[in-house]
């Protein structure tokens, strides 16, 4: 038997049926499946007769729309009971639905997805990169060469290793007559031991000291531009004029220093000093434990001494507090937004007069849970919103990331805080669903005479909620007003299903 | 006074599914094959047209499906709601009752 008559058998046909039974209510399930049961069976016989081809699986399928309209349609349905309109449970389902793909997305996006995951370096706390402006500018290429070289048997009281690289764009021969341009760093070579990033070695005999430079790719660059060439290690190839034998490749997850880099030249000094002195670069060290003050851990920095007295400041930021940074923005924006809300909305959700006698206390600690929870899903829905918008296209040193990061995390909470306020008000207290039948009360021109305003109603019947137009003194604030007993016939569902409510 | 007739708003699938069933296409599948539409359109509009009374359901008598070997039918037929729709349909759709003729054009 073929696959194709496989799945065109009457078996995988009455099995599709079987898989969408469930989805019908119990009650109707055992008349719906005799009756596709029935139905099937004559379409089974006119496909052998070959009038319909193989429209028996087409067929099948069709069951899934007419159970699920079963189900949808199901007044006794409790999932058409959950997700009525205006439902606390559909609002904080479709809440956590909106934080879980945002989640999901945030690791799919290789940009945030690194951002997401601990650092791929062992004790990123000792690990510092030094430049010359802080924060600001470490994105920047900002240190000499030349000082580079004096560090290195100046600093031993500070770094038990320090390294260079300096990245720029360089002709590649990928293939005998092709060659194409790759972000190269050349480096020195004890870049990737003091990062101490595993790579492939491929070949073992073959020292990184060796008199032909070594080079190090990305796996995502030897992929791309190597079309994933097993043998690629191992052997040279020529970037820039330059020969340099590939030595390993490194996962793209490894590298979260500035520079987006497709490979590295590790050389040693002597090559190194063919550079101009004057070139900068980035510089890496691993800090002595010793090095710096105790509790010196955030911020660290080192003074140069110049000619002419002058002195020149290094900022030393550590790997670790890098990686903090788009947490600690999403802190900063979620501190700007809380001020800025009262701005934008009225913070106090209106007056509900006390009834101990009647409400459980379950009920009124429900509403408070309630606008808890939505803010706590409200937090991670932002957080990893703000993190796919900024990391999707940009690399996570890039300052623009940042700043996407920062505005985007600012007015999602913003906005989102509001909601959840403006949301809360406009819910029932007693079932926390929305209200409804929104209408207007009184008349504008009699505003300083009477009450005017809009007036909102429970579908359950717990009450009316009176919004007045324009704040007054003896009016400042939306006002519910509890409906007792005597009202509940009015507003039991046998009524209102008949006029249209849901 | 004369009763106001209320003219029920059925899409032109619905109302197609509603001709066919009066035509005589009596069972679901036969009813896919008088108007070329698949299962998923199909039975979901017949439960919408059995449920607001236009049409009702019943199962064939087991004694017919037990001579031809084969498991039970439902079957549908149109009620008289259905028919008073009908009438309004046609004036709504002209182009229905010659896309389905209705029994009684059949025999002309």
């Amino acid at each position: 038997m073929s696959v194709r008559e496989l799945i065109h058998s009457l078996a995988i046909s009455r099995m599709i049926l079987r898989m969408a039974a469930p989805l019908v209510p119990r009650r109707e399930r055992a008349e719906w499946l005799a009756e596709w049961n029935g139905e099937l069976w004559h379409v089974w016989h006119s496909c052998n007769s070959g009038t319909q081809g193989s429209n028996l699986t087409a067929f099948c399928l069709g069951a899934f729309q007419d159970a699920y309209w079963l189900r949808r349609n199901n007044p006794n349905s409790s999932l058409r009971r959950l997700f009525r309109s205006g439902s606390p449970v559909k609002c904080g389902l479709s809440l956590l639905v909106f934080a879980l793909a945002s989640m999901w997305v945030c690791f799919l996006v290789p940009g945030s997805r690194s951002v997401m995951l601990p650092s791929p370096y062992r004790d990123p706390g000792d690990l510092v990169m030094i430049s010359h402006g802080g924060h600001s500018s470490e994105h920047l290429p900002t240190v000499r060469l030349e000082d580079y070289e004096s560090w290195e048997t100046s600093t031993g009281h500070l770094f038990t290793q320090i390294a260079f690289y300096q990245p720029a764009r360089k002709r590649v021969r990928v293939a005998p007559h092709r060659t194409t341009e790759l972000s190269v760093a050349r480096a020195t070579d004890n870049l990737f031991e003091i990062l101490n990033v595993p790579f492939r070695a491929a070949v073992p005999d073959q020292p990184l000291h060796a008199s032909s430079a070594s080079l190090i790719l990305t796996q995502s660059a030897w992929r791309r531009y190597f079309h994933s060439d097993p043998n690629l290690e191992g052997n040279t190839i020529e970037i820039g004029g330059l020969q340099a034998r590939v030595v390993g490749i490194i996962s793209d997850n490894s590298w979260q220093l500035p520079g987006n880099i497709d490979a590295w030249i590790l050389e040693d000094a002597k090559h190194l000093d063919e550079m101009p002195s004057s070139s900068r670069g980035f510089v890496l060290a691993r800090v002595k434990p010793s090095g710096f003050p105790v509790g010196s851990s955030v911020r660290r920095s080192m003074t140069v001494p110049r000619e002419k007295g002058d002195v020149d400041r290094y900022d030393c930021v550590s790997l670790a507090q890098r990686a903090h940074e788009p947490f600690a923005l999403f802190l900063f924006t979620l501190l700007l937004a809380c001020l800025a809300l009262p701005a934008t909305t009225p913070l106090p959700l209106g007056e509900y007069p006390l009834r101990p006698d009647r409400l459980p206390s379950a009920i009124r600690f429900r509403r408070w849970f309630f606008i808890v929870i939505k803010i706590a899903l409200i937090l991670p829905l932002v957080f990893f919103s703000s993190l796919d918008l900024a990391y999707a296209g940009l690399p996570l040193d890039s300052p623009a990331a940042q700043y996407i990061q920062m505005i985007a995390s600012f007015l999602g909470f913003l906005f989102a805080l509001r909601w959840a306020l403006q949301d809360q008000r406009r819910r029932c207290p007693v079932c926390l669903r929305l209200l409804t039948n929104p209408a207007r009360v009184g008349q504008a021109s009699r505003n300083f005479l009477a009450w005017n305003g809009t007036e909102l109603m429970c579908s359950s019947g717990h009450g009316l909620l009176h919004i007045p137009e324009i704040p007054t003194s003896w009016f400042s604030t939306q006002r519910w007003l509890y409906l007792d007993s005597s009202w509940s016939s009015l507003f039991s569902d046998s009524y209102l299903a008949p006029a249209g409510f849901s | 006074m004369p009763a106001m007739a209320i003219e029920p708003k059925l899409s032109h699938t619905a109302a197609m599914i509603l001709q066919a069933i009066h035509a005589g296409q009596v069972y679901g599948f036969s009813v896919m094959e008088m108007t070329g539409l698949p299962s998923g359109t199909v039975y979901p509009a017949m439960r919408r047209l059995e449920r607001d009374g236009m049409i009702v359901s019943k199962w064939e008598q087991q004694s017919i499906a037990d001579a031809e070997q084969r498991p039970l039918r439902k079957y549908y037929r149109v009620t008289r709601t259905g028919q008073s729709a009908l009438e309004a349909i046609h004036k709504r759709y002209p182009l229905l009752e010659k896309l389905i003729p209705s029994p009684e054009v059949k025999r002309v």
